[in-house]
């Protein structure tokens, strides 16, 4: 499972990408939502978690902009606001499911690996489909 | 100084109710009592005007008509015919037929001597040649005397009417019955003490007065006469006892009699008074209406107008509280965004420090000893701090911002017993004594169950530990109710007979991190989510407590439908 991080904070991204290789997970940052498109062109994520408030483009614009781009990557919304709106809109918008600030390591890796695990369940359709054709 | 406000405003009301409906009804009455009064007057004057008129005429013609039988006889008859023994009687006889007026009748030659006579006297032969009717008669051909007592020594008076015959005059002469004159003018008759006589020019009864005064006296009230030529007169005196009459008068016999009618005032106005002492019962009853009226309904105006003030500075409170909550929320909601940023981090450092430990010491790097385990302690409550800090932004999220919620129809006599059990322990373990008073008629409630479940569960917590400080574990008591409010709305008490909560921390309760209770113990965030859900649902909360006391919690809901 490859995992991207977007945040505006660096000592965010730096320390939960040490966190995640501790755990064996490999974890891609990005510090906006541009840079996170413009990595997710170039390599191959699985799952992104995506913060909602960002400078410049914020988390909803940068969602929907990766589910134009790239449909079968998993989004997971991270706020520091858990409120109905965000979460609505962000799940509207195709987020797989969304965290609330401050979130704990385990807790973290769980929900990605769920996301993980249905982006597998997906491409395991697609392929049944594709081999019936 | 709001007190002064209302009284100006009472007195203000007050004066202006009473005035504005007295001044006019006073105008009312007393206009009307004036042409009342004037119209009265004068339509009493003119009947008493009328009565002496019509009685003044009557008495004049009784006289013309005596006077008339009088010439009837001497110019009908001679002289020497009636004479005649007999003669007199039988033309007596014929007058008395027509009118019972007379007592006699005589005839009188030049020299004064009463040749002939029939009447009740024996007074045939009697020379009255000096006398002064006698004379006047001569004079003028016609007299009428007044009263006087004569040979007879009865008062009466006559009539004589004189006739020459070839240069020699004779007389004849009757006498009035003094008895029928008298009824003639005592018969009018008015109200109680209304009554006729007739006065002589020197202000000497002619005719008996029925209140007193006998033929041929003066009576000891001084009427002034009226002029010679002057018509009805009617004016108002005071007669010698000090009583107040009304005296009409009109001239008769050639304005030698004067008639008299006379009736006490207070009689003739009795009417009047009468209409007085209704108009005076109807001031006194209608003031003491308008007067009571103005003070019931003053008293009103300015009751609920303080009401309205009262309702409007409470209602003006929960605004000003509602929306510094509301701006309180906002804020505190972007503060615990904001905190939970560097929370995360420090929750990543956290954790990352704990793994890097964890390696060390597995490695062997790191010896266990008592400043490992005192660093592992540390971090152990940097996460335990961290994790407080989550559940304080937590809460304030939850009061700036309503987490997702299902609305359904609640029934509080369901809800309270289930909440009431979650606490029963704990309240059994203080000695606090529960009381419930569900009204069976409390309506349904709109709301999300484990919201309100919160809100009741906080309150209960507080009334505990209130309870819990005044009386440690003996003797506290917390009581809840609830029931309608006017059909729409639901009320809910908490009641608890704690410590109590001082005026001016009762007006901060609702405010976020507002907290009396010590460190660590609690976050000030408690009622202040309870605002928001009750607020939320479209109700309000509000407290009433005295300090050592106890303190009461009334929500009040919107019923459900």
């Amino acid at each position: 499972m490859k995992l991207m991080l977007v945040d505006d904070e660096e000592r965010f991204l730096s320390s939960i990408a040490k966190l995640l290789s501790k755990k064996g997970i490999d974890a891609v940052t990005a510090t906006s939502g541009a840079e996170a498109i413009e990595k997710l062109k170039r390599q191959t994520i699985h799952v992104v978690i995506l913060d909602v408030k960002m400078p410049g483009m914020d988390g909803n614009e940068t969602l929907v902009e990766i589910k134009k781009l790239f449909p079968m990557v998993e989004v997971i919304m991270l706020t520091g606001h858990a409120t109905v709106e965000f979460a609505v809109d962000g799940l509207k918008s195709g987020a797989t499911d969304y965290l609330m600030k401050p979130i704990g390591i385990d807790d973290l890796i769980q929900k990605a690996e769920e996301a993980f695990e249905k982006r597998q369940r997906l491409e395991e359709k697609i392929r049944m489909a594709q081999a019936r054709k | 100084m709001k007190k002064n406000h209302y009284q100006t405003m009472r007195k203000t009301i007050l004066a202006s109710m009473i005035l504005v409906p007295i001044i006019p009804f006073l105008l009312v009455l007393a206009i009307g009592y004036y042409y009342f009064t004037t119209s009265l007057e004068s339509s009493t004057i003119t009947r008493m005007k009328r009565i002496v008129e019509d009685h003044g005429q009557m008495i004049e013609s009784f006289l013309a008509e005596r006077k008339a039988d009088l010439d009837f006889i001497i110019h009908s008859y001679r002289y020497e015919d009636l004479i005649q023994p007999g003669k007199l009687a039988e033309i007596f006889e014929h007058l008395q037929k027509n009118a019972n007026a007379f007592v006699d009748l005589g005839i009188f030659n030049q020299d004064g001597v009463h040749v002939a006579y029939h009447g009740p006297f024996k007074l045939t032969g009697k020379v009255y040649k000096e006398v002064d009717w006698f004379q006047k008669v001569l004079k003028q051909g016609y007299y009428t005397s007044d009263i006087f007592l004569g040979y007879r020594q009865i008062p009466h008076f006559i009539i004589a009417v004189a006739k020459e015959v070839d240069g020699k005059k004779w007389v004849i002469r009757a006498t009035i019955d003094s008895f029928m004159f008298n009824n003639l003018v005592k018969r009018v008759r008015i109200g109680k003490t209304g009554e006729a006589y007739i006065l002589n020019a020197d202000g000497i009864l002619q005719t008996e007065r029925r209140s007193g005064g006998n033929l041929m006296t003066k009576p000891p009230d001084n009427i002034k006469y009226p002029e010679e030529n002057s018509g009805i007169e009617s004016f108002i005196n005071t007669d010698a006892k000090g009583e107040k009459y009304l005296f009409t008068t009109a001239w008769l016999k050639d304005k030698k009699w004067l008639l008299v009618v006379r009736q006490e005032k207070a009689d003739v106005f009795q009417t009047l008074r009468a209409a007085a002492y209704l108009i005076i019962l109807i001031m006194i009853i209608g003031g003491t209406g308008i007067i009571g009226v103005a003070f019931f309904l003053c008293e009103r105006i300015v009751r609920r107008m303080e009401e309205m003030d009262s309702e409007k500075e409470s209602l003006g409170d929960q605004l000003i509280r509602a929306s510094r909550l509301a701006e309180l929320g906002e804020m505190a909601a972007g503060f615990a965004h904001e905190i939970n940023n560097p929370l995360q981090i420090m929750k990543n450092e956290q954790s990352l420090i704990e793994m890097n430990l964890a390696e060390l010491k597995e490695n062997g790097q790191l010896k266990p000893s008592e400043s490992l385990a005192e660093m592992e302690d540390s971090l152990d409550q940097i996460e335990l701090q961290i994790s407080r800090c989550a559940d304080i932004t937590q809460g304030i999220l939850k009061f700036g911002r309503q987490t997702e919620y299902v609305l359904q129809d609640i029934d509080l006599r369901n809800l309270v017993p289930e909440v009431i059990a979650l606490v029963e322990k704990k309240a059994a373990v203080h000695g606090i004594r529960l009381k419930q008073t569900l009204s069976e008629d409390t309506p349904l409630i709109h709301g999300d169950p484990s919201q309100l479940q919160q809100v009741l569960l906080n309150l209960f917590n507080n009334a505990i530990d209130a309870v819990v400080e005044r009386h440690g574990s003996h003797g506290g008591e917390m009581e809840i109710e609830s029931g309608p409010v006017d059909n729409l709305k639901v009320k809910i008490l908490v009641k608890d007979n704690g410590c109590g909560i001082s005026l001016q921390n009762s007006n901060k309760i609702f405010t976020p991190f507002f907290t009396t209770k010590p460190v660590g113990k609690g976050t000030g965030l408690g009622l202040s989510v309870c605002y928001g859900i009750i607020d939320n649902l479209g109700g309000t909360i509000n407290v009433s407590s005295e300090k050592g006391h106890g303190t009461t919690f009334t929500i009040i809901l919107p019923a459900a439908g």
